[in-house]
C-alpha cells in the first residue's frame, strides 16, 4: 500500500505560490477577509480582554485573589505555564527536528506549526512573571550588574528556567522569522497595494533571492534548526527540573526531564492536529496538507502517547520501588483520593483514547483525530494539575495537608491566554503565508529546503 | 450646615446610628464659627502632644533606675496580668514608652518567667481600637463631669443618698484578690452599711472554694506541688491549663517528665473531653461527668475507708493500688466543674494518702473575703426582680451576656453603672457606662494563688481614658480626689514603709513576704456524700466549658486569640460543638455539619466538630463566642451558648442538613494512621530503660551525611534549638509570644478557610490509635534552620540564605515571591503574604515591635530564631564584653521550659546538653536537611499493670 502523496497531483511551483499568496494578499476572486476569521478574531479578542482584566486585577489586588494557599503555593499559574510551553514544542519538533531528518512531509506543515509554537510560547512566557508575589521585580532573576551587588542564585531551577524560556522564545521567534524571509520577499514582489508592498518590503529585510543570499539563508537555517532541535529538548527537561530539582513529594524524580519532553511532544502534535484540521478546510489547503500529513501526524501522536504511557508507568513503579512512605501515601491519594478523577481523566485522555489511532481508518477520519487531539490537550492539562496540585496538597507533614480550588481569576487568566494564543495565531494566519512557499517550490523541484 | 443631604438614608436613620448627631444638628454653626473651632482643634492637637508625664509620678524600671527613654533601647517594667482575680507576674517591654511585649516575671511565684497566652495577648487588648473612648449615658456619649454628678448621688453625706444608709446599693464584682480593691469595697460598705457586695464569675471556682472550706472547716487554698508527686490522678482537671497557678504547676509537672533528666512521675487522667492535662497523662481514661462523680465516690470508698474497689471501671483497681503504693507522694486533683462535696472528698483522700506538707499544702486563701459574702448572683437577681436594688455598680463583669436572666431584670434598677473596658453587652444595658482603664493604665494590685501580692503599675498614659474599680468605689464612699496610686500606696503603707521598699517592690514585681501563711487546720472528719448528678442515661450530656482562648468571652475581640488554633480541634474564629466520634457515626455527622442544639426550649444553631477521645454521649460547647458587642473583631464570631447554660432538660441535637465552613488550621484526617510515627517519636519508659537511644538520632539509618552543597557556616557561634516533647503540654502560649514578638499578622476567618494563616510557629497535633480513645501528641513546628536548607537552593534571587551562625535568614526586600522555597520546605513552615495582611490589621502601628520588619504583600516569611534578640545580645556583648544569653520569644514564654535555645558550639550551653540526650532526633531525617531544631522524643510512663 503506497502512502498518499505529500502534495496533490498537478501542483506546480507557480500554482503553489499563487494559491498561498492569494490567501495572504486577498487578491483576485475574493479580496475580502473571510467572515469566519472575523468571528474567530472577535471571540479571541473577547477572551484576551478577559485575560487583560484578570491580570490588571491581579496586579492591583495581589496573589490572594487566586486560590493558592499555604501548602499549595503553586496552582493554575504554574500549571498553565507548563501546559503552554509543552504546546509550544510541536512546531519545533516538526520544523527543526524533521528538517534535520530531511522528511518531505514537514514542508507543508512547518510554517503553521512554528506559528503555533510562537503563540504558545508567548502565552507560557507571561506566567512566570504573573505568578510572582511581586511581579514588578521579575528582572531580579536576571544576572545583571546592579548597585545592590546582588546576583541571581544559579542553583535554583527557576533561574535555569528563566534562561531556558528566554532562549527558547527568542530562538523560536528568530527561527520563525528567518524562515519567513524568502516568502515575505515573494509577497512584497507580488503585492498590489502600496501598503502591502511597504509592509512586506520592510519585513523582507531586502531579501532579493540572489544566489549568495540563498547560500547564506540555507546555511543559517540549517544551523538554526540544528540549534532548535536540542533546545526543545532542553527547555522541557528544565521545566521538568523545576519540579525534579525540588524535594517535594511527587516531584523529586529523576525521570521528570524526559517525562516532560514526552509530554511536550504529545501536546505539541496534538495542537498541530487540532489547529491544522480546520484550517486546511477553511483556507483551502487540502492540496498541500494531504491525508498523508494527517496520517503521519497521527502516528507521531500515537508514538508520543505511548512514550507518555511509559512515563506514567515508571512514575508508579519508582514510587513503589522507592522506600519513602510519604511518596507512597501521596501516590495512593492521587490515584484514589480527592483528586482521583483528575488522575483517571489524565490516563483516559492521554493514553487510552489515542490508542484508537492504531487504526488507519480512525487516522483518516478528520473529526475523530481532531477530537482525540483536543482530548489530549485537556488530558495534558489534567496531568499537570495532578503533578502540581496533588503533590503539594499531600507532602511529608500531614499537619500541612491541604486543598486547592482555583478561583474565577485563575480560570479567567487561563482563558485569557487562550485568547492571546488565538489572537496572535489568527493575525499570523491572516498576514503571513501559511505554507512555506519557497520550501514547497524547492520540494517540487526535487530537493528539500 | 445641619443637612444630611447627599447621604444615603434619611436623617433619623443617621441619628440612630450616630446619636451625637442629634445634638450637633440642634446647634447649627455658621461657617466662621466652624472654621474657628477647626483651628482650635488643630491647635489643641498640638497641645495634646505635650505629654503631661506619667500618671501619678514615675514608673520604676526593673532593669535600670528610671533613666528615661533611650531610643532603640527597651525598658522593662514589672506588673501583673490578672485573670478572674488571680495574678501572674509579668514584665512589660517598652520601646520608646509604648508597651510592645509581655514576658513572665521570673521572680513571681505564679509566673516563674512564663506567661499564659492571655498575658501574651494583653498587648492586643491594650491597643484594641474598640475600647471605650468615654462614658455613656443611656447609650449617648456623656462627659466625665456628668458621671461624677450621677455618682455624687451615692456619696455619703447629708445631701446624698448615703443618708439612707446605702439600702438598695449593690456592688457586683468578680473574684477579688486585690487588697486595694478589697479595702475600697470595705470603705464603701462602711460608708453605706446597707450596701451589699456580690461576687460572681462567669467561669467560677466557687465549688473549689466551698469544697476546701468544708474540708478544713475554714476558708483554705490547697496548693499542690507537682514536683514532689510521683503518682497523680487528675479527674477532669485544669491543673495544667487554667487553674490558678497553672504555670507553676506545669513547670513542676514538666520537671518530672523527661527520664534523661530525672525520675519520671506518672499521671492518670479521667475526663469527658480531652484537656491539656489529659493529653499530658500517661493513661487517659474517658468518662462522662456523671461517671467521674461515681469514680470519685468509689475512690473515696477505697482511699478513705480502705475498701477494695469493686465495680466501676476496670482500671480503677490498678490506679488505687498505684496511689496507695506511693503513699506520701500521691495526689488526686479535681477540676472546677464538680460540686463542693466532691472537692471535699478529694481533699480528704489527699489527706488519707499522707501527702500533706509534701505533695500539697493548705494555705490561707488569697481572695478578699474568700467564702463569706455568699451573696450570689441569683440572690442579687431575685432582689433586682423585686425592685429592692436601687443602685447597682457592675465592676468589670459582663452578666448581661453571660446570664440571660440578668439582662431581663437589669432594667428594674433605677441607677445601674457598669465599669467596663468597652461598650459591651452589660455596659450598653446599664444606664451608665464608665470606661475601665486597662491593667496597663491604672494603679492596682493583685495576689497570686499563693497569696504573693504584686503592684500593678501603669505602663502608659490611658489611651482612651478610663478609671479603675477602686477609684470608683472610693469616690462613691465619699473619698474624693485621692489618686489611684495613693490608694495602693495607702494599703501597703505598713508593708512597704519606706519609699525605697515601695520602689523595690515595684521594680521586682512582687511584694516580699506576702505569700499566704500555711494553715494548720485539720481535715474535717465529716465527709458529705458525693452524689452523682443523675444516673447515666441514654440522654446526651451537654458540657459548657470556657473557651481555651476566649475564656468567658472577654477575649472575643482579641484577633490573636480568635485566630489561635484551639489545642485539639485546631479550630479558629468560631466555636463548633465538639461531638464524640461514636455520635458522629451514629448520626452520620461530619465536621462542619450544622445542627440545632436544644436544651428544653432553648436552642442554638451551630456546626459540629468531631473530637476524638471525647466521652460517648457527651457534647461539649465552648462558651465565650457569639458576642453581640465585643467589638468589630469579635462581634458575631461563633455561637453564643450562654443561653443554654441554665436550661434544664434533655439535650437534643438535630441536623439541619446545611454545611458550615469551620475555619481550622489542620486539615488532615484525624488519625495517625496517616501520620508516619517517625515525625512524633514516642515510646515507653520501660523500653527507654532497656535501650535509651531507641528513638534517637542513632536510629536514623537513612539520614545521610552526603550533601550536594558543602556549607560550613564558619562563625564560632552556631544557633540551635531543642524541643522537649515530654515537656510540651500544647498550651499555645509560644504561638502568641511569637506573634507578638515578630509582628506576625492575623489574616481573619476567610483567609484561614483558604489556608493562609501566618503563624511562624505552630503546634502540630497528632493522634494515634482509634478515634474513640486515641493517644494525642503535640509538636511545636517552626523553621528548622536546616544546615542543608532546601529552601535556599531553589530561591532564584537568593532571598533566603544562610548566615555565618547557621541561621536560615529571609531577606524580605529581596524576595520576589516565587514561593518555591515553601514548596521545597519539607516542614512547611514558610508563610506567604498573599495580601497585605499586616496593613489590613486593625491594631495601630505603634503596637508593633520596632525591631522586626513588617512584611509587605507578596513576600515569604518564617521563623527567624528571633534574630532581633540575637542582634541585641551581640550588641550587648560587643559593648560590655560579656556574652548575653539569647532567649527566643517562644522559649521565654514556655511554662514548661520545653524549648532550649543557644549556641551549640558552646560546651556549657544548655542546648548542647539537651541535644546530647539519647532521645534527641530530627524530623524527616531522610530529607538530609540536618535541622538545627531537634526534638526530644516523648517517653510515657504507663503502669505495667494496665498495659495489656
Amino acid at each position: 500500500m503506497s502512502a498518499p502523496a505529500v502534495i496533490a497531483a498537478g501542483e506546480t511551483a507557480q500554482s503553489v505560490t499563487e494559491r498561498i499568496c492569494a490567501v495572504t494578499l486577498r487578491e483576485g476572486a475574493r479580496p475580502w477577509t473571510p467572515l469566519w476569521w472575523w468571528v474567530a478574531f472577535a471571540v479571541s479578542l473577547g477572551l484576551l480582554g478577559m485575560g487583560v482584566i484578570s491580570v490588571a486585577w491581579l496586579f492591583y489586588a495581589g496573589l490572594g485573589i487566586w486560590g493558592i494557599d499555604w501548602p499549595v503555593v503553586w496552582g493554575l499559574d504554574i500549571l498553565n505555564y507548563v501546559w503552554w510551553i509543552a504546546i509550544a514544542s510541536g512546531g519545533t519538533f516538526i520544523s527543526a527536528l524533521f528538517f534535520l531528518l530531511g522528511v518531505e512531509w514537514r514542508t507543508a506543515l512547518n510554517r503553521l506549526a512554528e506559528s503555533l509554537t510562537l503563540c504558545a510560547a508567548l502565552c507560557a512566557a507571561i506566567f512566570p512573571i504573573l505568578h510572582l508575589g511581586r511581579p514588578w521585580f521579575f528582572y531580579w532573576l536576571f544576572p545583571y550588574p546592579n548597585t545592590m551587588g546582588l546576583w541571581a542564585q544559579f542553583r535554583s531551577p527557576l533561574v535555569w528556567d528563566f534562561f531556558a524560556i528566554l532562549t527558547y522564545v527568542l530562538a523560536s521567534i528568530l527561527f520563525w522569522y528567518f524562515g519567513l524571509l524568502p516568502d515575505l520577499a515573494t509577497l512584497r514582489d507580488r503585492a498590489g497595494r502600496p501598503g502591502q508592498r511597504v509592509f512586506y518590503g520592510v519585513l523582507a529585510l531586502g531579501f532579493r533571492g540572489s544566489g549568495r543570499q540563498w547560500r547564506h539563508y540555507r546555511a543559517v537555517y540549517a544551523v538554526m534548526a540544528a540549534l532548535m532541535a536540542p533546545l526543545v529538548v532542553s527547555v522541557h527537561s528544565i521545566v521538568g527540573m523545576d519540579f525534579a530539582g525540588s524535594a517535594a513529594t511527587g516531584w523529586h524524580s529523576t525521570q521528570f526531564p524526559p517525562f516532560f519532553v514526552f509530554g511536550a511532544a504529545l501536546s505539541g502534535f496534538a495542537v498541530v492536529l487540532v489547529a491544522i484540521l480546520p484550517l486546511r478546510a477553511l483556507l483551502g489547503l487540502q492540496a498541500y496538507v494531504t491525508a498523508r500529513h494527517i496520517d503521519v501526524l497521527g502516528r507521531l501522536f500515537l508514538t508520543s502517547s505511548l512514550c507518555v504511557a511509559y512515563a506514567y508507568l515508571m512514575d508508579a513503579f519508582s514510587t513503589f520501588y522507592g522506600s519513602d512512605p510519604a511518596e507512597r501515601t501521596m501516590f495512593v491519594l492521587r490515584v484514589f483520593g480527592l483528586y482521583a478523577p483528575v488522575y483517571w481523566g489524565t490516563i483516559v485522555l492521554n493514553i487510552v483514547l489515542p490508542q484508537l489511532l492504531w487504526w488507519r481508518a480512525v487516522r483518516m477520519t478528520a473529526p475523530l483525530v481532531w477530537l482525540i487531539g483536543l482530548g489530549v490537550l485537556v488530558g495534558m492539562w489534567l496531568e499537570r494539575f495532578q503533578i502540581i496540585v496533588t503533590s503539594l496538597a499531600r507532602t511529608q507533614m500531614p499537619s500541612s495537608w491541604g486543598q486547592y480550588t482555583p478561583t474565577i481569576w485563575e480560570w479567567s487568566l487561563l482563558f485569557g491566554t487562550i485568547g492571546l494564543f488565538l489572537t496572535t495565531f489568527l493575525l499570523i494566519v491572516r498576514l503571513m503565508p501559511v505554507v512555506a512557499m519557497a520550501e514547497m517550490r524547492a520540494m517540487l523541484r526535487g530537493g528539500v529546503g | 450646615m445641619p443637612s444630611l443631604e447627599g447621604l444615603p438614608g434619611d436623617e433619623e436613620d443617621w441619628i440612630r446610628r450616630f446619636p451625637q448627631l442629634e445634638q450637633a444638628l440642634a446647634h447649627p454653626l455658621d461657617r466662621r464659627r466652624t472654621l474657628k473651632l477647626l483651628a482650635l482643634a488643630l491647635a489643641g492637637g498640638g497641645l495634646a502632644g505635650c505629654d503631661p508625664g506619667t500618671p501619678d509620678r514615675g514608673f520604676v524600671s526593673a532593669v535600670r533606675a528610671a533613666p528615661g527613654v533611650v531610643p532603640g533601647v527597651p525598658n522593662i517594667y514589672a506588673s501583673a496580668h490578672v485573670r478572674d482575680g488571680y495574678a501572674n507576674g509579668i514584665l512589660v517591654t517598652h520601646q520608646m514608652g509604648r508597651p510592645i511585649k509581655v514576658e513572665g516575671n521570673p521572680g513571681h511565684p505564679s509566673s516563674l518567667g512564663a506567661t499564659d497566652l492571655f498575658a501574651q495577648a494583653a498587648i492586643q487588648d491594650f491597643y484594641d481600637p474598640d475600647r471605650a473612648s468615654g462614658p455613656l449615658h443611656d447609650g449617648m456619649p456623656a462627659a466625665w463631669q456628668e458621671v461624677t454628678t450621677a455618682l455624687q448621688a451615692l456619696r455619703a453625706g447629708p445631701d446624698g443618698a448615703g443618708a439612707s444608709g446605702g439600702a438598695g446599693l449593690r456592688i457586683l464584682t468578680g473574684t477579688v484578690t486585690s487588697p486595694t480593691l478589697g479595702a475600697a469595697i470595705d470603705a464603701l460598705l462602711a460608708a453605706h452599711p446597707g450596701a451589699i457586695w456580690h461576687r460572681w464569675d462567669a467561669i467560677g471556682r466557687e465549688a473549689v472554694r466551698q469544697g476546701a472550706a468544708r474540708a478544713y472547716g475554714r476558708p483554705a487554698m490547697v496548693i499542690p506541688d507537682l514536683r514532689q508527686v510521683n503518682v497523680a490522678l487528675a479527674v477532669d482537671s485544669d491543673l495544667l491549663d487554667s487553674a490558678p497557678g497553672h504555670l507553676r504547676h506545669a513547670r513542676a509537672f514538666a520537671g518530672r517528665r523527661n527520664p534523661v533528666l530525672g525520675d519520671m512521675s506518672r499521671l492518670y487522667a479521667v475526663e469527658p473531653t480531652p484537656s491539656l492535662t489529659g493529653v499530658a497523662a500517661d493513661h487517659r481514661f474517658i468518662a462522662a461527668p456523671g461517671a467521674c462523680e461515681e469514680i470519685i465516690g468509689r475512690l473515696a470508698a477505697a482511699l478513705l475507708h480502705n475498701e477494695e474497689p469493686s465495680g466501676g471501671p476496670d482500671w480503677l483497681g490498678a490506679v488505687v493500688a498505684d496511689l496507695r503504693a506511693h503513699r506520701g507522694r500521691a495526689l488526686v486533683h479535681l477540676g472546677p466543674d464538680y460540686g463542693a462535696p466532691a472537692h471535699t472528698a478529694i481533699h480528704a483522700m489527699n489527706e488519707a494518702l499522707g501527702g500533706r506538707g509534701k505533695v500539697f499544702d493548705v494555705f490561707e486563701p488569697p481572695e478578699y473575703r474568700p467564702v463569706q459574702p455568699v451573696s450570689t448572683l441569683s440572690d442579687l437577681m431575685d432582689d433586682m426582680e423585686k425592685g429592692r436594688v436601687r443602685t447597682l455598680l457592675i465592676l468589670d463583669v459582663n452578666p448581661v451576656h453571660q446570664v440571660p436572666r440578668f439582662a431581663a431584670v437589669l432594667p428594674r434598677v433605677p441607677l445601674s453603672v457598669a465599669l467596663a473596658d468597652r461598650p459591651h453587652e452589660t455596659a450598653r444595658a446599664a444606664r451608665w457606662h464608665v470606661p475601665l482603664a486597662h491593667g496597663f493604665e491604672a494603679w492596682g494590685d493583685a495576689r497570686a494563688d499563693d497569696g504573693t501580692a504584686t503592684i500593678l503599675q501603669p505602663q502608659a498614659m490611658p489611651l482612651y481614658g478610663g478609671t479603675s474599680a477602686a477609684t470608683i468605689l472610693r469616690f462613691c464612699a465619699g473619698e474624693v480626689g485621692r489618686p489611684a496610686r495613693e490608694l495602693v500606696r495607702q494599703v501597703w503603707r505598713e508593708h512597704l514603709a519606706s519609699e525605697r521598699d515601695w520602689r523595690a517592690a515595684l521594680a521586682a514585681g512582687v511584694i516580699p513576704g506576702t505569700a499566704s501563711a500555711r494553715l494548720e487546720a485539720a481535715i474535717s472528719p465529716v465527709m458529705p456524700p458525693v452524689s452523682p448528678r443523675g444516673a447515666a442515661s441514654a440522654d446526651l450530656t451537654l458540657l459548657l466549658r470556657p473557651d481555651p482562648h476566649l475564656w468567658d468571652g472577654r477575649e472575643a475581640n482579641n484577633p490573636w486569640l480568635q485566630e489561635l488554633p484551639r489545642p485539639l480541634s485546631k479550630s479558629v474564629w468560631g466555636n463548633p460543638l465538639l461531638i464524640p466520634p461514636d455520635l458522629a457515626r451514629s448520626m452520620g455527622l461530619r465536621n462542619g455539619d450544622e445542627i440545632v442544639l436544644s436544651v428544653d426550649a432553648r436552642r442554638a444553631v451551630l456546626p459540629v466538630w468531631v473530637q476524638p477521645g471525647q466521652a460517648s454521649g457527651c457534647v461539649v460547647g465552648l462558651l465565650g463566642s457569639g458576642r453581640r458587642h465585643a467589638g468589630e473583631t469579635g462581634d458575631g464570631v461563633g455561637t453564643d451558648l450562654y443561653p443554654l447554660r441554665d436550661a434544664v432538660g434533655p439535650v437534643r441535637i438535630a441536623a439541619t442538613g446545611r454545611r458550615v465552613d469551620v475555619a481550622c488550621t489542620e486539615h488532615h484526617a484525624t488519625l495517625v494512621a496517616d501520620t508516619p510515627s517517625d515525625i512524633v517519636r514516642h515510646g515507653t519508659l520501660a523500653r527507654f530503660r532497656q535501650e535509651p537511644g531507641f528513638l534517637g538520632t542513632a536510629q536514623d539509618h537513612r539520614a545521610s551525611e552526603a550533601a550536594l552543597y558543602r556549607r560550613d557556616p564558619g562563625a564560632p557561634v552556631a544557633w540551635g534549638m531543642s524541643i522537649d516533647l515530654n515537656a510540651c503540654i500544647g498550651c499555645n502560649a509560644c504561638m502568641i509570644a511569637c506573634q507578638a514578638e515578630n509582628n506576625v499578622p492575623v489574616v481573619g476567618r476567610d483567609e484561614v478557610l483558604r489556608q493562609r494563616e501566618m503563624h511562624w510557629l505552630r503546634i502540630d497535633r497528632a493522634y494515634e490509635g482509634t478515634p474513640d480513645a486515641p493517644d494525642t501528641f503535640f509538636q511545636p513546628m517552626l523553621c528548622m534552620h536546616c544546615e542543608q536548607a532546601p529552601c535556599e537552593t531553589v530561591c532564584p534571587v537568593g532571598a533566603t540564605t544562610h548566615d555565618s551562625e547557621g541561621l536560615n535568614v529571609m531577606v524580605y526586600n529581596r524576595c520576589v515571591g516565587t514561593k518555591f522555597c515553601s514548596n521545597n520546605c519539607p516542614y512547611k513552615v514558610r508563610r506567604f503574604n498573599y495580601f497585605a495582611f499586616a496593613e489590613q490589621e486593625r491594631r495601630p502601628p505603634i503596637s508593633r515591635n520596632p525591631d522586626v520588619s513588617v512584611r509587605a504583600r507578596g513576600v515569604m516569611e518564617k521563623c527567624t530564631f528571633c534574630v532581633q534578640r540575637i542582634a541585641q545580645a551581640r550588641i550587648a556583648a560587643d559593648r560590655d564584653g560579656v556574652a548575653e544569653q539569647v532567649v527566643t520569644a517562644c522559649q521565654a514564654v514556655c511554662p514548661t521550659q520545653a524549648i532550649t535555645f543557644g549556641d551549640i558550639n558552646d560546651p556549657d550551653a544548655a542546648v548542647r546538653h539537651r541535644k546530647a540526650s539519647p532521645l534527641t532526633y530530627g524530623v524527616l531525617p531522610e530529607q538530609g536537611t540536618h535541622p538545627r531544631v531537634t526534638y526530644e522524643a516523648r517517653i510515657r510512663n504507663p503502669n505495667p499493670a494496665l498495659e495489656s
